[in-house]
């Protein structure tokens, strides 16, 4: 009976756990980004941006918000490093695809590595948060001149949302994630992940 | 080096009694890493029960070192050097493509102990000197790297004899313990 009770207790109160991908090429200020998220949502300092070098792995940040909990990974954006990208593409409930305003050079790279997240079939569906970072900067272009290059609007159905911030003062973060968190919860993928889950536990 | 570890690693954690388990198969190049850190004297041990334990004893980190792969009778006593563990340095060479499948399996059993599932890893690279090395991209493949999806990793293209990258690797070590490890 306890056992039942319990179970039922769990099912009613756990929190969702979310997985989110943050993606984008080199020195896009991914890993700024998760620093940034985890000093803003756990209160803490993260680590000044100053010492963050390269990824060349993974790295996580786990956060909780009053009713969901959130996974970020954090994958290394050079082209040697991002053919694991596709391999936390299974079990992702969605992408924030962060990209450098204010290095005009690195769109052409910044849109065929985004055009290759969203056609890989593990990803379908999966809501897509695109960060135009750095905005801080004076270099930075504008939204709309952004959308030039990107073309975003010819993307897919996926539920998707640009938002222009910054990793480093934190602008647009709480935004982003906001409705990154609404669209997953009612996400028909975030539905698919349960219902595998389920299967996996019923097994 | 010393000195450079320990401003990287002073603030990481504090008094705390801290191990850092320095693993790979026999000749990946562990030890030569553990004298090119510099951190003091490579005490070799072989207890009892019959498998060598190097040990660096570094402020309030234990770095300790032994050969994965070959007998499975001693493996239950590896378990011994599991508890306080918050990384493990995963040292693979290169050069040797033969026995990569095995520095993989030996690898992946390993991290699935419970003791260690809290540990952040650090892979090198190592041997980068030598014509035929693999490079990060080749080893993150072959050692499947992307099957860890709980925990921190990072891998970096070291040269234990020439110095290269161990610097680099650790500074992501000790940020990646410093924002909360796993």
């Amino acid at each position: 009976m306890f056992s039942l009770l319990h179970g039922l207790w769990n099912h009613v109160f756990s929190k969702t756990e979310f997985r989110v991908l943050i993606l984008g090429v080199d020195k896009a200020g991914k890993t700024t980004l998760l620093e940034k998220l985890k000093s803003i949502y756990l209160k803490g300092e993260g680590l000044p941006h100053d010492r963050i070098g390269p990824t060349v792995g993974l790295n996580i940040g786990r956060i909780e918000d009053a009713n969901v909990k959130l996974v970020f990974w954090d994958l290394g954006g050079q082209p040697g490093l991002r053919t694991i990208w596709e391999k936390y593409y299974d079990e992702a409930h969605a992408i924030v695809y962060v990209i450098d305003s204010a290095s005009a050079s690195t769109f052409e790279d910044a849109k065929s590595a985004l055009e290759k997240v969203l056609r890989h079939e593990d990803l379908q569906e999966a809501p897509l948060l695109v960060f135009a970072n750095k905005q801080d900067l004076p270099a930075a272009v504008t939204e709309e001149e952004l959308d030039r290059h990107l073309h975003l609007k010819e993307f897919d159905e996926r539920p998707y949302m640009f938002v222009a911030g910054s990793a480093y003062d934190g602008t647009g973060i709480k935004l982003g994630i906001d409705w990154l968190v609404e669209e997953m919860g009612k996400s028909r993928r975030t539905e698919a992940l349960r219902a595998r889950t389920d299967t996996y536990a019923k097994i | 080096m010393g000195i450079v570890f320990t401003r990287l690693f002073s603030s990481v954690f504090g008094n705390r009694e801290a191990r850092i388990l320095v693993l790979g198969l026999d000749n990946a190049g562990k030890t030569t890493i553990l004298y090119r850190l510099q951190m003091g004297e490579v005490v070799s041990t072989i207890p009892t029960i019959g498998f060598n334990v190097e040990t660096v004893q570094y402020n309030n980190i234990k770095f300790q070192v032994w050969d994965l792969g070959g007998q499975t009778s001693i493996r239950p006593y590896w378990r011994c050097y599991f508890p306080n563990t918050q990384a493990i340095i995963y040292v693979v060479d290169s050069s040797d493509t033969d026995r990569l499948v095995t520095a993989k399996e030996e690898f992946h059993s390993i991290l699935e102990e419970d003791e260690l599932k809290g540990a952040v890893v650090l892979v090198y690279a190592n041997k980068q000197d030598l014509p035929g090395a693999l490079d990060d991209a080749a080893i993150t493949e072959s050692l499947e790297l992307h099957k860890i999806k709980s925990r921190q990793w990072a891998i970096f293209k070291t040269s234990a004899i020439k110095g290269e990258g161990l610097f680099e690797g650790l500074n992501w070590l000790s940020n990646a313990l410093k924002s909360g490890g796993s």
